[in-house]
């Protein structure tokens, strides 16, 4: 039993707050990202986790058991660190060896398993050099394997590719998933990356500023923003956020903006008439026909498909994603056709929480 | 910025952490804080230093002080021989840095014979200064004849002023390696790049030096002259050892002064009370260069 | 022109370096000579006459050897002692949490300032009565108020220097804080320390106003305050005598100097300027 329950979870450095009020319940098995931008919490959050930082507040369980108590030696966790943290005076193979010689585990049993993880993260070459003689991304797999060399109940994993090559960012991606899959453990993952944990996780937790923002999976994530932020936050090129007006017509909802208008379908009880945002997802408007116009001021070509910006009334700029076959000339006049199923609705302000009641795409469906 | 500890953990760490620091504050109690306040203490008593008897004389010991001629020209002389010791020190060592900082042929062995003064004990660069002050024998006014600097043998530390000047040149000499290896550690973070983009804008080396090399290093020169200035007004050995004073009182410094009340004229509380004064006139140095270290470090 | 330039500049540098440097070489040069050729004129830069005698009568006529191994004694009780408090205090300082902690870290700045004359009577009367005065350990005692706050400052510095995940890390790994500081700490503070204990030595090994006051018997008396008595106490004083006493007096750092003057370099860094 290994699931990871954070109760109102806060910490306080002086007058800031690092972590406010967290709440969130990770399940046994779970691989868990935390995502957010750089100074939102996460690497806090994680070292409470693991018991290197005191919260403020609340209750941190792991197992059911309530762990605010209990030295991290003794909470059986593995924790990546994001600046590696390896021990500059030991080898690969003691910096890898180190967790098993502190739980006691007799040297002749050690080196098996060191050999094993070198084997896996592809640093068997490296096992008698010192830390100093590796690169970024040799450090940072050493420090992977000295978090897997065990076989913990949770995995704390802070930035653990954030300094690896592309190739092989997306080579260890693939084996870290294969790893959750095989060992079952609980994996808290944290990261800036947005496609790393729109790739790996079950679940994505979002932070801004301390706040949890939205707990889903990445589809959710995706396609149901919790609010602005989230919209924001999600998606390259992100999503377009058009300030407007929401009004009810007959029964059904409308929003309108100078140059747009646009019927949203269903909203919330929490809709109010007034002033409101739109988000477009770049996908989600067609070029060709349709009852918006603009004229086009960036064009950028990347082979499978077009990334095109588009200045429409109330110089409102919205960036649009298009298939490649459509390539129009900057200062073109195009037609656009907002894609009115998929248009999501936040309430007015920086904070604006999503107003629409379905999610904008149905789940895809599982075989 | 330190929160009250909360959890059951946080509080046992903290409790190892007093362990751990525990000796520390045993040790300071016993051998700084307490003889501290006992030196105030033993300043308001008249006590005759080889019997240590003595009786309460509240503040008399303080007034007697203030009124006697030799605690005044006592603290002249020890601001003459800060002042000028201090400019030598800090005059010479930036510029001894400058040239160490360039490329000088075998630099380490340079820097190294630079620096011995600094670590070699007091009482060696004593003997060794009084052994070329010599007036008979010593080299120096051999040299200073040879170089017809002077016409006969000048007597370096029996009379005045060269004794005061004796004193503030082997001062400088000895210390003056602190003020070299703190700005040449300073000179080696300067950027390239500053200079390069001074010489293209057309500035000459004195140009280049008024104007990157001196705003740079005026923040560690502060800390270099803070702490030189405390650590020269409170020296003792240097100008005990050269000169015990004289000739007559002409460099008696303030811990001379101490030490001559307390152990010749076997006064120890009015030598209690010399000293605590010479901390109370330290204290607004002492107190800046705290907290200057206090804003560099938050 | 550049060129001349530069052997100008290097032949005036080291014209100052070589100036800098003469009294040291003096002494050698000094204790190496036969007593008559002190007084010759015009004096002679190298010895005419190459002679060990005054370090011969040196170890052998004088307290010299009695004094050397009070100091060492000395300087490397006081270095232990001192800087193994100091190590505890300064994880503590710079890796716990507790109320007053920086104000005591401050506090440690502060006595680190402080002029030993202050101190000096009271810890004299303080020594006197509890009947250690006159022993190597009242100087033990005494040398721990200048080089405890000295040390700390320093180790408080280069335990700064070690990044905080390391220990984390040991700690995730399965560590106690003792063990971590042991397994981690301890090895990544040893360049620090061994700056510091040389420095401690060194500061140790050349005081002398304490030595002055507290100690009035050969037999505990550290070298600072021998030598200058076998000045005070001869009929006339005998400079090669002293210079081969001074020599000898400054082995020890002549040994530092050329084997660990980067430990040297890098406490500097440390302590005395940066913080
Ligand atoms: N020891 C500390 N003292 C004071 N403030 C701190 C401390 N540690 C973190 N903070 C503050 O708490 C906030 C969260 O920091 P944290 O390291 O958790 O961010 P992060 O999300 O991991 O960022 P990044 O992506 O850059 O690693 C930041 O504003 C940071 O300045
Ligand atoms: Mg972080």
């Amino acid at each position: 039993m290994a699931e990871v329950v954070l109760s109102r979870v806060r910490r306080d450095f002086g007058a800031v707050t690092a972590v406010h009020d967290l709440n969130l319940a990770i399940a046994e098995g779970e691989f868990v990202s935390l995502l957010g931008p750089s100074g939102c919490g996460k690497t806090t959050t994680l070292r409470m986790l693991a018991g290197l930082e005191f919260p403020t507040g609340g209750e941190i369980r792991i197992g059911g058991r309530v762990v605010n108590d209990v030295p991290p030696a003794k909470r059986d966790i593995a924790m990546v660190f994001q600046s590696y943290a390896l021990y500059p005076h030991l080898s690969v193979a003691d910096n890898i060896a180190y967790p098993l010689k502190k739980r006691g585990v007799p040297r002749a049993e050690r080196r098996p398993k060191v050999e094993r993880t070198a084997e896996l993260l592809q640093l068997t070459p490296l096992l008698d050099r010192k830390p100093r003689q590796l690169s970024g991304g040799q450090q940072q797999r050493v420090a992977l394997g000295r978090a897997l060399v065990r076989d913990p109940k949770v995995f704390l994993l802070d930035e653990p590719l954030s300094n690896l090559d592309a190739k092989l960012r997306i080579h260890m991606r693939a084996e870290l998933v294969e790893l959750h899959q095989r060992l079952g453990r609980t994996m808290v993952y944290v990261t800036h990356d947005q496609l790393e944990a729109m790739t790996m996780s079950d679940r994505i937790a979002i932070i801004d500023q301390g706040r949890l923002q939205q707990f889903a999976p990445p589809q959710e994530v995706y396609h149901a923003p919790a609010n602005r932020f989230v919209a924001g936050f999600i998606g390259t090129p992100g999503m377009n956020l058009i300030e407007g007006t929401l009004s009810q017509e007959g029964g059904a909802w409308c929003f309108t903006a100078p140059g747009l208008r646009i019927a949203v379908g269903q909203l919330t009880d929490d809709a109010q008439a007034g002033p409101a945002t739109l988000g477009l997802r770049p996908e989600d408007v067609t070029v060709g026909a349709g009852p918006v116009s603009g004229i086009v001021r960036v064009v950028e070509q990347s082979g499978h498909e077009n990334i095109i910006i588009v200045e429409i009334a109330g110089n409102e700029r919205l960036t649009l994603r298009i298939p490649a076959s459509i390539l129009p000339r900057t200062g073109d006049t195009v037609a656009l056709a907002p894609d009115a199923t998929h248009a999501h609705v936040f309430a007015a302000g920086e904070a604006g929480q999503r107003l629409n009641t379905a999610t904008a795409r149905p789940r895809p469906q599982t075989l | 910025m330190t929160t009250v500890p909360q959890t059951h953990l946080e509080r046992r760490y903290a409790a190892l952490g007093l362990l751990l620091i525990a000796p520390t504050v045993l040790v300071f109690c016993v051998v700084i804080v307490y003889p501290l306040i006992s030196a105030v203490y033993l300043s308001l008593f008249s006590i005759f230093t080889p019997t240590l008897q003595g009786e309460w004389v509240g503040l008399s010991n303080y007034q007697a002080l203030l009124s006697t001629g030799e605690f005044w020209t006592s603290l002249g002389n020890n601001v003459i021989w800060t002042v000028g010791t201090l400019v030598l020190q800090i005059v010479f060592g930036v510029a001894m840095a400058l040239v160490l900082h360039e490329n000088l042929w075998f630099r380490a062995l340079a820097r190294s014979l630079i620096l011995f003064p600094y670590f070699v004990s007091t009482v060696v660069a004593v003997l060794v200064w009084k052994w070329l002050f010599n007036d008979l024998y010593g080299i120096l006014n051999h040299l200073m004849i040879v170089a017809g600097l002077i016409e006969f043998p000048l007597d370096h530390l029996g009379s005045m002023p060269n004794a005061m000047i004796s004193v503030i040149i082997v001062g400088a000499w000895k210390y003056f390696p602190f003020v070299v290896i703190a700005v040449l550690a300073r000179l080696q973070t300067i950027p390239e790049q500053l200079y390069e983009a001074a010489r293209i804008d057309g500035a000459g080396p004195f140009a280049r030096f008024w104007d990157i090399t001196l705003p740079q290093l005026r923040e560690v020169l502060v800390v270099i002259v803070l702490l030189r200035a405390i650590w020269d007004f409170k020296e003792f050995d240097l100008i005990f050892l050269l000169t015990g004073g004289g000739p007559i009182i002409g460099t008696q410094t303030l811990p001379l002064l101490v030490y001559k009340e307390a152990f010749a004229l076997n006064r120890m509380g009015m030598a209690a009370a010399y000293a605590v004064v010479m901390m109370a006139l330290m204290l607004a140095f002492m107190l800046i260069y705290i907290r200057q270290t206090r804003r560099r470090e938050s | 022109m550049r060129f001349v330039r530069r052997i100008f500049f290097n032949l005036a540098a080291w014209a100052v370096v070589l100036a800098v440097a003469f009294p040291l070489f003096w002494m050698i040069v000094t204790s190496v000579k036969p007593q008559f050729e002190l007084f010759r004129r015009p004096p002679t830069f190298l010895p005419d006459t190459f002679t060990l005698e005054h370090y011969a009568r040196l170890l052998i006529d004088t307290a010299f050897l009695v004094y050397f191994k009070n100091s060492v004694i000395l300087a490397t009780t006081t270095t232990v002692i001192v800087v193994a408090i100091a190590t505890l205090g300064a994880y503590s300082l710079v890796r716990f949490r507790y109320r007053g902690r920086e104000n005591l870290a401050f506090l440690v700045l502060f006595t680190y300032l402080l002029p030993s004359v202050v101190l000096l009577l009271p810890l004299y009367l303080m020594l006197v009565r509890v009947g250690l005065s006159n022993t190597i350990a009242s100087l033990v005692v005494a040398y721990t108020t200048f080089a405890l706050p000295y040390a700390l400052w320093l180790l408080r510095s280069f335990m700064a220097g070690i990044p905080e995940d390391l220990e984390s890390a040991a700690l995730v790994d399965g560590a106690s804080r003792l063990g971590a500081f042991w397994d981690v700490i301890l090895p990544q503070l040893l360049p620090g320390i061994i700056s510091t204990a040389l420095f401690t030595f060194i500061l140790s090994w050349n005081e002398y106003l304490y030595a002055l006051v507290l100690v009035n018997s050969d037999s505990a008396r550290p070298l600072t305050t021998g030598v200058v008595n076998m000045l005070v106490s001869a009929f006339n004083i005998e400079w090669s005598l002293l210079m081969a006493a001074s020599v000898m007096m400054s082995v020890p750092l002549i040994v530092v100097f050329a084997f660990l003057q980067s430990y040297l370099t890098r406490g500097f860094g440390a302590g005395a300027v940066k913080g």
